[in-house]
């Protein structure tokens, strides 16, 4: 139930939410790449990027903080890719404009996640005849990353609750152990769905 | 590792996501033809699986700590083609639903976790497994493959920097490999032990992949090791030739887009880096890379020794 | 002709324990039936054998009869669709991205068109009590409205039998109320396995009992239950319900 910041968004009512889900991706995809062939150069044409971006945003109506605080959150990543480039001679001046340039593209992926829900981006790739199979992988694991997310957590506090001393060595073997169960329950609960798939009439 | 947007160029994107798509249309047919319906739940939820597992913490030193890739876990567990398939969908879902991972990138992503990490390196496993017998062989191939998976992953996805410009190679492979050859124990070990829990309770899981390596599907080998060698070979040519610049002549020849979008951000004369007693730093690095190698391979039967269980346990019928 | 006829069925799964042995009984035509039994009797082998998922292993004289046919892989579809099986666990029978792709999986299925598929869902979603939830993710949702929804999903087929195993386990007070509700208030055939006594002893009129894979013995509900020495030779008890009714008669 914490999890509430996946589509908490994704069915507002807005002009943005109302676009097809596959003219956003198209549109995101097209803004993507506007952005990657701006040349390190010309930076300020970055801040007209940023203008689109935030005038989708407004009209969007999603929360600005909301984005804020996942755009924060996911920051580091862009800054870890953009750290190799300080290593080189005359990098610091291209570090920003890289870190710059990544948060934009990031920005962009946030919007379009955040105001289509997952199961329309999954008929879109029906659409674009992805392979059968992967889409039902995608719909499937889009149900129960959470569900497995969870159980992992349970497993972690009892671990917790029983640790009285921080080995480290101990961590990692409880920690695989965790894993190696959340696997085998997983196969044990994949039986279960194909069980319940087929007694509604589940034909592959 | 997954890779951002905005530090891949076109081409490079473009690429990677043409390798991408041959790669996951192939995994998907392979995969519809071996796989019986009863496994397809298995498959998505073995995503979601994974996934769960990259967000576990392994407590490292000071606050850092390491993460599971789970490439190598989940072609030991299902197969390549399924392993393909999986990680496939998890980097998906991290992209679109998290945004994590570029969407443009997500063609780089995909091939370098999802084929040279998960594919590549199941072949690594199974050709150590042929000669490794027994489960502590099964360790050992697994934990040897997943260090390799990493390590080529990553080895990968500084290739892609560098032919993007974003990177020189001479600084991103140093970096992203060396890091990885340290994160690739930690992936090794957290395998191995996961598989060691796996055996534990349901030796079983273990034992269906045992019949199926030994059974690999020619065409697996053929197409993804196809896939990988052109795909390494196209990035990895322009470092490989005699001229530093090489990546320059590249763009200019093969006329991509924006000759300003590929232009390499900062140029050197020659790499910065060399290891005394050793004049080329291109036979440093080769040298380095063979002794981490041969290290790693080892631990991988020294570790395998030490996790295995002395008496695997009984197999139990699963409760309802 | 009975709604459901059970003939000597016995079964044992792959790894050798005996689920089922021997049983035989029958369901007619808009009767509420309880299976009740402690844990292990058998009670989910015996449902998923109803809706035909178990495979046809079950000895040379035994045989399942639904609306007078033996299940087979014939109509395996039509049985499947008259006769909806509701899971303990709502999370494994919950597998769609949304509430209404859910409801609407098992109508898609059996090859309806689109408009038909929309309205059975949107009056399937009406009867349980949640109307607007289509487009929701079952994440989100409580336990009690999740197994709704599954309800929902099942009745959006418009079955004919509706098998239900342990549909009130790991609700609230609140929850268990409006199931109890619901189910008073569907008209189909029912067979209800479930621990909670009071609920069996509140909508049944006949009761199962199974006991080590063994029906030991089946009868008005009332009788059953309200027999203090059987519920507790089979590992159960008289519902405090019928306690309170009979003391009060003493």
């Amino acid at each position: 139930m914490h999890h509430d910041y996946l589509d908490r968004f994704s069915r507002l009512d807005s002009p943005i939410h109302r676009t097809p889900a596959g003219v956003k991706l198209a549109c995101a995809l097209l803004l993507l790449l506007t952005t990657i062939l701006v040349p390190i150069s010309r930076g300020e044409l970055f801040g007209a990027i940023a203008l689109v971006l935030l005038a989708i945003t407004a009209a969007s109506r999603v929360p600005p903080i909301f984005l804020a605080r996942r755009l924060l959150i996911l920051e580091p990543f862009v800054v870890g890719v953009a750290v190799l480039s300080l290593l080189q001679p005359g990098g610091s001046a291209i570090f920003f404009k890289l870190v710059a340039r990544g948060t934009l593209c990031l920005f962009t992926v946030l919007l379009l996640s955040s105001t289509t829900p997952f199961s329309e981006i999954l008929r879109v790739f029906g659409k674009l005849r992805f392979p059968p199979i992967l889409i039902t992988m995608l719909a499937l694991m889009y149900r129960y990353v959470f569900v497995l997310v969870d159980e992992a957590e349970r497993m972690s506090r009892a671990r917790a609750s029983r640790t009285f001393r921080h080995d480290r060595f101990r961590a990692w073997r409880t920690g695989a152990g965790i894993i190696g169960q959340l696997f085998v329950r997983s196969t044990t609960r994949a039986e279960r769905i194909y069980a319940a798939m087929c007694a509604r009439g589940w034909k592959t | 590792m997954h890779i951002p947007d905005g530090f891949l160029d076109t081409k490079t994107a473009a690429a990677t996501a043409g390798l991408a798509v041959i790669s996951v249309g192939f995994a998907a047919r392979s995969v519809r033809k071996t796989l019986p319906s009863s496994k397809v739940p298995l498959l998505g939820l073995t995503a979601a699986f994974v996934f769960a597992a990259q967000m576990l913490n392994f407590p490292v030193a000071g606050g850092t700590s390491g993460h599971l890739l789970g490439g190598v876990l989940a072609g030991v567990l299902l197969g390549p083609s399924a392993g393909v398939l999986v990680l496939t969908s998890a980097l998906i879902v991290q992209c679109l639903v998290f945004a994590d991972g570029g969407l443009l990138a997500i063609g780089a992503n995909v091939f370098n976790m999802g084929i040279v990490g998960t594919a590549g390196a199941y072949g690594i496993y199974w050709l150590v497994r042929r000669y490794a017998k027994g489960l502590r062989g099964q360790l050992a191939a697994a934990a040897f493959a997943s260090w390799c998976s990493v390590v080529l992953a990553s080895t990968a996805c500084a290739a892609e920097l560098a032919f993007s410009g974003t990177v020189r190679w001479g600084v991103a492979f140093p970096a992203m490999a060396g890091i990885h050859m340290l994160i690739g124990v930690g992936e090794a070990t957290i395998t191995t032990l996961v598989l060691v829990a796996i055996a534990n309770t349901r030796p079983d899981l273990l034992q269906d992949e045992t019949r199926r390596s030994a059974a690999l599907r020619y065409s697996e080998v053929i197409v993804y090791g196809m896939l990988i060698a052109v795909g390494l070979a196209l990035l990895v040519s322009p470092f490989a030739s005699p001229w530093p610049d090489g990546l320059e002549k590249v763009g200019e020849n093969l006329g991509f887009l924006g000759k300003t979008a590929g232009k390499p951000l900062a140029q050197a004369p020659i790499p910065d880096y060399s290891i005394p007693g050793i004049g080329s730093p291109a036979v440093a690095t080769a040298l380095a890379g063979a002794l981490g190698t041969i290290v790693m391979f080892v631990f991988a039967f020294f570790l395998a020794r030490l996790v295995t269980p002395k008496r695997v346990g009984d197999p139990q019928p699963p409760t309802s | 002709m009975n709604t459901l006829e059970v003939v000597h069925l016995s079964f044992g799964y792959a790894n050798g324990v005996n689920a089922l042995s021997d049983v035989s009984f029958t369901v007619a035509e808009g009767d509420c039936v309880g299976l009740i039994g402690p844990n292990g009797a058998g009670k989910s082998t015996l449902m998923m054998h109803l809706n035909g998922l178990l495979p046809n292993k079950m000895g040379a004289e035994a045989s399942i009869r639904v609306f007078g046919e033996p299940i087979c892989p014939r109509n395996l579809d039509r049985i499947r669709r008259d006769v909806g099986l509701l899971f303990q666990n709502p999370d494994d029978q919950l597998f769609c991205p949304t509430v209404f792709e859910d409801v609407t999986f098992g109508p898609r299925q059996f090859g309806w068109g689109d408009n038909d598929v929309k309205a059975a869902a949107t009056r399937a979603l009406e009867q349980v009590g949640l109307p607007g939830y289509g487009p929701r993710s079952p994440h989100h949702l409580s336990h009690g409205e999740k197994r709704r929804v599954c309800i929902a999903g099942l009745l959006a087929c418009a079955p004919r039998v509706l098998l239900l195993d342990e549909p009130t386990s790991d609700l609230d007070p609140r929850g268990r109320r409006e199931l109890k509700t619901l189910l008073k208030q569907l008209p189909v055939t029912k067979v209800i396995a479930s621990h909670d006594l009071e609920m069996i002893a509140e909508l049944c009129s006949r009761v199962l009992i199974l006991d080590e894979g063994r029906l030991v013995r089946e009868g008005p509900a009332y009788e059953l239950l309200n027999d203090e020495a059987l519920m507790l030779e089979h590992g159960l008890e008289r519902p405090h319900c019928l306690q309170r009714t009979t003391s009060a008669i003493e």
